[in-house]
């Protein structure tokens, strides 16, 4: 992400007499830029508005290149490449195509707007319709106004990162260890091969080797899943510790092993400035019925953000529980309120390390749910409600509502009586969501309401419950190749169990999973449908 | 007491004939008899009306057929004996077989659901599991009490607040709490089904 650091140094550069907005023109090096130089050849007045950067191709901005700008502030981007069949590298254009269509959705979502990005494509004579293009899209940008993002600062001159690091250590006990080794047995990355030991990154940090690149990348790659903490006899809360050292290493530049480019933080920092009027729930069916004047809140989560973004890899349609967890609320007739501009809960922010825009989104969301007289929240996310129930508390975020997992309400609700399941024609088995199977200890959840479906049968995996194997990734952070090595692990798993439907509960580890089951060599082998378990309940709940 | 909340939604607000003549029948053991008496007590004592209770054990006293007859009434009760109630709970086999032609055309017909095989029978009833329910809470003695909240939410003939302070006062010391638990799962069971019914007629029986 190079990148960042030069859009930054364009995007301050403007200050000058029209330096109020900022626009970001990523230009093809082949046929628009030949248009591009032609005006600058003949001096002609390009809106100084407009910061050019230079791309070898439209077909390399990926989403997350394309979104940067907007964390930094930019009011606009536009993307120029070369027409379709004329691409230097045949698929470029049809990439660029996709990539600003999946982003400018998600700045529709978003409150951005959509119209604040746009693709074009210029032959290299083109250069009078590429003016008129530039200056007609400047002219619509100043219309729509300034973006409400505020860039979050530098990171902050190379700290007390040793000082610090030393109070983190104490604070979690980690002289505590003793070298036994039963993390390193139990950690799901260690068994998958790779040379990662939590208790040698103590020890390495214990020792002040907090500089070393290895210790760096490993801080990255946990995934805070708990089974380390689990297994220690010294009570070493190993997810806590890792979580502060991201921190510190953050505030001291790191910039962390980020999956897709760092897209998903950015689009939580994204989410920090107070004006952004988020439309978090417009796609909604018509069918689902909500009261605006109730006082409990459905709080679904960023699963619409994903869908979009991974709507041409793996078409996962995560959204699916959101409408399903809506669906039976309804069908208990419970019409519930939604937020509007509901923002990400920042769960996985706090586990980049990034604690000061996790707090502002968690303000932010706190505020406006207390806004609203809300006596309940109701998630099924099991991040969104760890995030409410522990990680708000504990980072000093009040909440003054009850928050209710909706697998707890539907359970409460089914064990009325009267309500019943259809004949379900398949063979499940379940992958544990780590938040709440093992961080918040209730394995049990689920299960109770699975064995209330009617099934060929359910059949459990060899590791499971608070035990289970990771879906591979957290917070969007350190995917490497030991991460599919692990997801393949637990598929096959998942398929020694004879079944032939994968039930999830969280919306990543469907994400995750099923991004192993692209995989070009053993896809076929892997593959498998998955269901959240909302989404088996919608289907065959019936009054009986 | 139980701080227990009354669900807000589809709760019976059905306007109450000025008198009702109830039969609950069931075998020695299940408490058919104090399911009688806690539903006099809260018509008299809660809710202000006058009721009657009549105990019948049969000759095949323990383990056959029992019943309790109960007349609810604003006025004066001269005759406490029922010949065609209105509302008929059965809890048993043997005693839905002995009285439901006893039952008054177009009366409320209430059955444990496991227990009673209502054949030839035309017309609507309600049923619960009160006994499975019972099990589940660990106590198959409190099927009595599952069938009270049952009634009563489906009936309407004593109202609720009576008649769960009624269970309370009448149950051994100790278990007050359990049973005020066990009635309102009967209560809960009986919302859902109405719940249910009411989705079902309108044709949504899913999600
Ligand atoms: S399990 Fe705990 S005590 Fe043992 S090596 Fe790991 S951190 Fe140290
Ligand atoms: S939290 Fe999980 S991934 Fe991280 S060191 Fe412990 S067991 Fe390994
Ligand atoms: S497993 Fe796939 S979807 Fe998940 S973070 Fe890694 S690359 Fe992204």
């Amino acid at each position: 992400m190079g990148m960042g650091r030069g859009l930054k140094g364009l995007m301050k550069k403007g200050h000058g007499d029209m330096a109020d907005f900022s626009i970001i023109l990523f230009l093809c090096n082949w046929g628009p830029h030949a248009a591009f130089q032609a005006l600058q050849d003949s001096a002609t007045q390009i809106p100084p508005e407009i910061k050019m950067v230079r791309i070898p191709c439209s077909g390399r901005i990926s989403k997350a290149l394309l979104f940067k700008p907007f964390e930094m502030g930019a009011d606009g981007v536009a993307m120029v490449g070369c027409e379709t069949g004329t691409c230097r590298y045949a698929t470029g254009s049809s990439t660029a195509q996709k990539n600003v269509e999946h982003t400018r959705a998600i700045l529709h979502l978003l409150g951005l707007g959509e119209d604040r990005l746009r693709l074009k494509t210029f032959m290299p004579e083109d250069s009078e319709p590429l003016l008129q293009f530039l200056r007609g899209f400047c002219d619509e940008i100043k219309a729509i106004g300034k973006s409400p993002v505020v860039p979050s600062p530098e990171a902050e001159p190379p700290s007390q990162a040793l000082e610090l690091t030393k109070e983190v250590v104490a604070a979690h006990d980690i002289y505590a260890c003793q070298d036994c080794g039963k993390c390193s047995s139990a950690c799901s990355l260690t068994l998958v091969g790779k040379p990662f030991s939590p208790r040698a990154i103590a020890s390495n940090i214990i020792s002040g080797n907090i500089d070393s690149a290895d210790v760096e990348k490993d801080i990255w790659s946990c995934l805070a899943c708990g089974l380390c903490y689990d297994r220690c006899p010294s009570a070493v809360n190993f997810p806590e510790f890792i979580k502060d050292m991201r921190y510190i290493l953050k505030k001291d530049g790191s910039r962390g092993y980020l999956a897709h480019g760092g897209f998903f933080q950015s689009l939580m920092r994204t989410m920090t400035p107070k004006d952004l009027k988020v439309n978090h729930w417009d796609w909604l069916p018509d069918d689902i019925q909500v009261d605006p004047q109730s006082k409990t809140l459905f709080f679904g989560g960023c699963a619409p953000y994903f869908d979009i973004f991974f709507k041409g890899f793996l078409g996962v349609q995560t959204s699916d529980i959101l409408v399903d967890s809506l669906k039976l609320l309804n069908f208990f007739d419970i019409f519930p309120l939604l937020l509007e501009d509901e923002r990400c809960c920042g769960h996985d922010l706090l586990w980049s390390g990034d604690k000061e825009n996790f707090l502002k989104l968690a303000r932010l969301n706190v505020d406006a749910i207390h806004r609203l007289g809300v006596e309940e929240l109701i998630t099924a996310c099991p991040e969104c409600y760890r995030a409410y129930t522990h990680d708000y508390p504990q980072q000093g975020v009040k909440v003054n509502f009850k928050v209710t997992h909706i697998f707890d309400l539907l359970e409460g609700e089914i064990s009325k009586g009267a309500v019943g399941f259809k004949p379900f024609d398949r063979r499940l088995t379940f992958q544990d969501p780590c938040r709440l199977s093992r961080l918040e200890n209730r394995p049990e959840l689920p299960r109770r309401l699975i064995s209330r479906l009617k099934p060929i049968e359910f059949n459990e995996m060899q590791d499971r419950g608070g035990g289970a194997i990771c879906c591979g990734n957290s917070a969007w952070t350190g995917c490497d190749s030991y991460s599919k090595a692990l997801q393949v692990k637990r598929i096959r798993q998942a398929h020694s169990t004879g079944s032939d439907l994968l039930v999830t509960a969280c919306p990543k580890c469907q994400i995750h999973l099923q991004c192993a089951m692209e995989d070009p060599f053993l896809g076929e082998e892997l593959n498998m449908d998955m269901m959240d378990l909302t989404s088996v309940l919608a289907k065959t709940i019936n009054w009986e | 007491m139980n701080a227990y909340e009354e669900p807000k939604t589809m709760t019976r607000v059905k306007e109450q004939p000025p008198r009702q003549e109830i039969t609950i029948t069931g075998f020695g053991g299940q408490g058919i008899v104090l399911a009688g008496r806690i539903l006099g007590k809260a018509a008299v004592l809660g809710d202000h009306k006058q009721s009657t209770l009549v105990q019948s054990y049969g000759p095949e006293a323990r383990g056959g057929a029992c019943s309790a007859q109960v007349i609810i009434s604003e006025g004066p009760i001269h005759y406490p004996y029922v010949r065609h109630p209105d509302i008929l709970v059965s809890m048993s086999q043997t005693g839905f077989d002995k009285f439901i032609d006893q039952l008054k055309e177009g009366g409320t017909l209430l059955i444990d659901q496991d227990l009673v095989q209502p054949q030839s029978i035309e017309g609507d009833f309600f049923s619960i599991p009160s006994t499975r329910i019972a099990e589940e809470l660990g106590r198959k003695m409190m099927a009595n009490i599952i069938m009270l909240g049952f009634f009563t939410a489906i009936t309407g003939a004593v109202s609720v607040k009576a008649a769960r302070d009624s269970v309370v006062s009448s149950v051994p010391k100790g278990t007050e709490e359990m049973n005020s638990k066990a009635f309102n799962k009967g209560y809960d069971y009986a919302v859902a089904l109405l719940k249910g019914r009411e989705k079902k007629a309108k044709g949504r029986a899913g999600a």
